[in-house]
C-alpha cells in the first residue's frame, strides 16, 4: 500500500471537512449504532436463533427416540400443524379449543381490569394525606410472585373447605361444595384470579398517562361547565387512549400467554375449561414427548399473537413523524 | 483506509462478542486442581430438607476421601423439572453425569440413547449385580444385558389404615379382597361427619395410572401387549379397573363427593386429619408426615387387596401384583467423561453401611440385600414390605410409558370433570381410553 499523494498538512480544515461531510452521509447520521451490537447479539442468540430450531422442529417427528440426535429426525412436513388443528388430544383439549380458551381468557381478564385500572388511577391522582401509602397497597397484588398468588387462590377455591365457598354458603348463593377447580367454573377462577393479581398494570400505565395532562385542560373543561362523567369520557379518555391502547394490548398477550397460574392452579392435566394454549403446549412437548406436535402448536400461537400486535402498530403508526 | 479499519473493527468486535457469548453458553466440565468435579443430580428431599443437605456434605466428604474427586449437587423438585433436565441435557450433550429417576422412567430414558449401558466391568465397579434386590434389576434396563441403570433406594407401594377408625366401625383386620374393601369402607363412612372410608385422587398427575395398573393386573389386562408393539389400554380389564375406582364416589359413595379436584396431597392431608380410613397406594416414606398429624400412632401399614371386586380368586391370568416395582435408580449420562468416577460413586451410596444409614434417615428401602435382610430381621413391617417388593410385577419396558402415565392422568381427569359436574356416565370411559390408546399407540415403534 503506498500513498504517493503529499499529506496536506498545510489544510486541516479541509480535512475536517472532508471527515465530517463523510459522517453526515452515513446511514445513521453519525450517531454510535455499533453500540447496539451487543443487543443485536444477544437477541439473535438468545431468541433469534431458538425461534428457527422450533419452527424447524415443527416439521419433524420429534420424541423420544428421535430427540438425542434431533437435527435428524425424520421430516414430516405440515402433519404436526394439520395434527394441532383437527385431532382431539386425551390430555385436554384440541390446539383449537385451547385456542378459543386463551383468547377467551386473555380478552375477559383485559375487559375486567380495564374498568378497574381506570378508576384505582382516578382516585389516586389527585393529592391527599395518605396518598402515597393508597399508591403502594394498590401495588401488592401485583408484585406477589404468580406462583404465590395461584397456590393461595388454589386454596380458596377448594371446593368444601376453600374460602369462596364458604363465603357464597353463608351469603347463601352457591352450595358450599360448588366445584370451582373443576368443569366449567375453574374457567371462571382462573379469570377471577388473574383479575386481582393483574389489575394493578393497567392502573400503572394510566397513572402515568394521567400525569400527563395538563391542568389547563382540566381547567378549560371546568369553564366550558362539564361535569365529571363528561370530563371523564371526553377529557381525559381520549387524551389517555395512546397509552391505554398499548396497555391493552401488553396486558392481552400477556394473559394469552400465561403459563405459570393455570399451572400452579391446576396442576397437570388441567380441566378442559381451563387447558390454555401454553399449558396444553407444555404437556404435548414435555409430557407427551412429542416436541414436534409442540413445536407446531407454538408457532400457530406466535402468528396468532403476531395479529394484534401488528394492527395495533399500523394504528398508532409508530416510527412516523406525527404531529403532537 | 480509515473506513476500511473502522469496517474492519465492527467485525471483529462482533466476533469477539460472539465467541464470548459461545463460550459462555458451552457446558461446564470443570476440572479442580487436586482432581475432577462429580455431577450428581438427585430429587428434593421436602420432608427431611435438611437431613438430606447433611447427607449430600457427608457423601461429598467420604467421596473426597477415596477418590480424591469433589462432587457438585443439583437437585429437582418435581418430576416435571426432572423430565425438563434430561431432555435438555440429552439435546445439549452436556448437563449432571449421574441422574436419579423413579423406576417406571427408566424405559423412557433409556429410548432416548442417552445413557451409558454397564459393561460387566462397570457393574464390578459399583459393587456387583448379586449385590442388588433382584426385583429391582428387573426395570433397570430393556433386558438383562441391555441394563442402563443401578437400583439405589426402594418404595414399596402399600395401603396404610387408621387402626381408630377400624376399631370404631367393628374391623380386626385390613381388607384382603376388593369385596373385603368396599364392604369395610362403607362400613366406615359417615357422611355427617365428614369421615369416609377411603378416598379417591383422580386429578393427581401419576396416582391414576398406578391404581388403574394394579386393578387391571389383578383381572388379567396389561396396558402394553408382552411384545412391546401394541398398546392395550382399552381392554375390558382396563375399563373395569377405571370404573370400579370411579365406582368408589359414583356407587359406593365411600370416597368424600368433593374429592375430584382432590391431588395425593389432598388426600393424604385427609387421611392426616382423621377423615379417611384406608389410604391406598402409599409408600412408608409417608410416616414422618403421619407421626407428625393427628392420627399419630393410630396408623398401620397393609399390602393392598389382591382380589378382583365380585370374585372369590383372581382370573387365570390374572397377577397378585400389590405393588410395581418402585423406587428411584441411577444412571450415569453417555456424554460423562468421568464415567468411572460415577460408577464408584455409585458403588457409595449402595453399599451395606450407606444404604441402612438411608433407611434409618430418610425411610425408603435398601437395595442392598444385605442391608435389607439385616433390616427385616430387625422390624416385621420393614419384613412385610421387603417381602411385598420381592412379589412387586415390573411395568412393561417401553418407552412410551412416561406419555403412557401422562395420558390415562389426562383420562382420569376428563372423569373427574363429569362426575363433578354431574355429567358421569360409565359408558363414557371406554371413549377416552380408545383416544388414549389411539395417542399411545401412534408412539409405539
Amino acid at each position: 500500500m503506498s500513498i504517493q499523494q503529499p499529506i496536506p498538512e498545510a489544510t486541516p480544515a479541509t480535512t475536517v471537512v472532508v471527515r465530517t461531510a463523510r459522517n453526515r452521509s452515513g446511514i445513521f447520521g453519525g450517531r454510535p449504532m455499533w453500540l447496539i451490537w451487543p443487543s443485536i447479539v444477544l437477541l439473535v442468540v438468545i431468541i433469534g436463533i431458538p425461534l428457527l430450531i422450533a419452527i424447524y422442529i415443527s416439521f419433524l417427528n420429534l420424541d423420544q427416540y428421535t430427540l438425542r440426535s434431533w437435527i435428524s429426525a425424520p421430516w414430516v412436513g405440515l402433519s404436526n400443524y394439520i395434527t394441532a388443528l383437527t385431532a382431539g388430544n386425551v390430555i385436554g383439549a384440541s390446539a383449537l379449543t385451547s385456542l378459543g380458551v386463551s383468547l377467551a381468557f386473555s380478552l375477559l381478564t383485559t375487559l375486567f381490569i380495564t374498568p378497574i385500572g381506570i378508576l384505582a388511577a382516578l382516585t389516586v391522582n389527585t393529592t391527599y394525606g395518605g396518598r402515597t401509602l393508597v399508591r403502594s397497597l394498590y401495588l401488592i397484588p401485583y408484585v406477589i410472585p404468580t406462583f404465590v398468588t395461584a397456590l393461595v387462590w388454589r386454596q380458596m377455591f377448594l371446593n368444601g373447605t376453600g374460602l369462596v365457598d364458604r363465603f357464597l354458603a353463608a351469603i347463601h348463593v352457591a352450595n358450599i361444595n360448588t366445584y370451582w377447580l373443576l368443569g366449567p367454573n375453574s374457567f371462571w377462577a382462573m379469570v377471577i384470579a388473574d383479575t386481582w393479581a393483574s389489575w394493578a398494570f393497567i392502573y400503572i400505565m394510566v397513572l402515568a398517562g394521567l400525569q400527563s395532562i395538563s391542568h389547563e385542560v382540566y381547567e378549560a373543561a371546568d369553564i366550558d361547565g362539564a361535569n365529571a362523567w363528561q370530563k371523564l369520557t371526553r377529557v381525559v379518555l381520549p387524551q389517555l387512549r395512546h397509552i391505554l391502547g398499548l396497555a391493552l394490548l401488553l396486558s392481552t398477550l400477556y394473559h394469552f400467554n400465561n403459563f405459570t397460574l393455570p399451572f400452579v392452579m391446576f396442576g397437570t392435566p388441567p380441566p378442559l375449561q381451563a387447558d390454555v394454549l401454553p399449558l396444553n403446549i407444555y404437556v404435548s412437548s414435555f409430557q407427551l414427548f412429542n416436541f414436534g406436535l409442540g413445536a407446531a402448536m407454538s408457532v400457530i400461537t406466535l402468528i396468532i399473537m403476531l395479529i394484534p400486535g401488528f394492527v395495533y402498530l399500523r394504528a398508532l403508526r409508530l416510527g412516523e413523524v406525527t404531529a403532537s | 483506509m480509515k473506513g476500511n479499519i473502522r469496517y474492519v473493527s465492527y467485525w471483529l468486535s462482533l466476533l469477539l462478542l460472539l465467541s464470548l457469548v459461545l463460550a459462555a453458553c458451552g457446558g461446564a466440565g470443570s476440572t479442580s486442581s487436586q482432581g475432577q468435579t462429580l455431577h450428581v443430580l438427585i430429587g428434593y428431599n421436602s420432608t427431611y430438607p435438611a437431613q438430606q443437605k447433611q447427607w449430600m456434605q457427608q457423601i461429598a466428604g467420604e467421596f473426597q476421601k477415596a477418590t480424591g474427586s469433589s462432587i457438585a449437587w443439583d437437585t429437582f423438585s418435581s418430576s416435571s423439572e426432572e423430565q425438563t433436565k434430561l431432555q435438555t441435557s440429552v439435546v445439549s450433550g452436556s448437563g449432571p453425569d449421574v441422574f436419579s429417576f423413579g423406576t417406571t422412567f427408566v424405559p423412557t430414558a433409556q429410548a432416548t440413547k442417552g445413557f451409558t449401558t454397564l459393561t460387566d466391568q462397570d457393574w464390578q465397579l459399583v459393587g456387583g449385580k448379586d449385590r442388588f434386590f433382584k426385583q429391582q434389576l428387573t426395570m433397570a434396563g430393556s433386558s438383562p444385558n441391555q441394563l442402563i441403570s443401578v437400583p439405589w433406594v426402594m418404595r414399596p407401594f402399600a395401603m396404610v389404615y387408621n387402626k381408630e377408625l377400624f376399631q370404631k366401625a367393628g374391623l380386626t383386620a385390613p381388607p384382603t379382597t376388593w369385596t373385603e374393601f368396599v364392604q369395610d369402607a362403607q362400613k366406615m363412612t359417615n357422611p355427617s361427619a365428614g369421615v369416609y372410608g377411603t378416598e379417591i385422587d383422580p386429578s393427581d398427575s401419576f396416582d391414576p395410572w398406578k391404581i388403574w395398573w394394579m386393578f387391571a393386573g389383578q383381572l388379567g389386562g396389561s396396558f402394553i401387549s408382552q411384545d412391546l408393539k401394541t398398546a392395550q389400554m382399552n381392554t375390558p380389564e382396563a375399563v373395569q379397573a377405571a370404573r370400579f375406582w370411579f365406582d368408589w364416589a359414583t356407587t359406593y359413595k365411600i370416597v368424600n363427593p368433593n374429592s375430584m379436584a382432590w391431588k395425593a396431597g389432598d388426600a393424604t392431608q385427609a387421611f392426616a386429619n382423621g377423615k379417611v380410613g384406608m389410604l391406598i397406594m402409599t409408600t412408608p416414606t409417608l410416616k414422618p408426615t403421619l407421626q407428625k398429624s393427628s392420627v399419630a400412632d393410630k396408623y398401620a401399614f397393609a399390602p393392598m387387596p389382591t382380589i378382583p371386586y365380585g370374585m372369590q380368586q383372581r382370573p387365570a391370568n390374572g397377577v397378585p401384583d400389590a405393588t410395581i416395582v418402585s423406587g428411584d435408580m441411577l444412571a450415569v449420562a453417555d456424554y460423562s467423561n468421568v464415567k468411572n468416577l460415577a460408577f464408584k460413586f455409585i458403588n457409595l451410596v449402595t453399599d451395606e453401611q450407606h444404604q441402612i444409614q438411608w433407611t434409618k434417615t430418610f425411610g425408603d428401602l435398601p437395595v442392598n440385600v444385605q442391608a435389607a435382610n439385616s433390616l427385616a430381621s430387625q422390624d416385621p413391617q420393614t419384613a412385610a414390605f421387603i417381602k411385598a417388593e420381592a412379589g412387586a410385577s415390573p411395568t412393561p419396558f417401553t418407552g412410551v410409558w412416561g406419555p403412557l402415565e401422562v395420558a390415562l392422568a389426562g383420562v382420569s381427569s376428563k372423569l373427574a370433570n363429569e362426575v363433578a359436574t354431574n355429567r358421569y356416565d360409565p359408558s363414557h370411559i371406554k371413549p377416552l381410553l380408545d383416544q388414549a390408546n389411539q395417542q399411545i399407540q401412534g408412539q409405539l415403534h
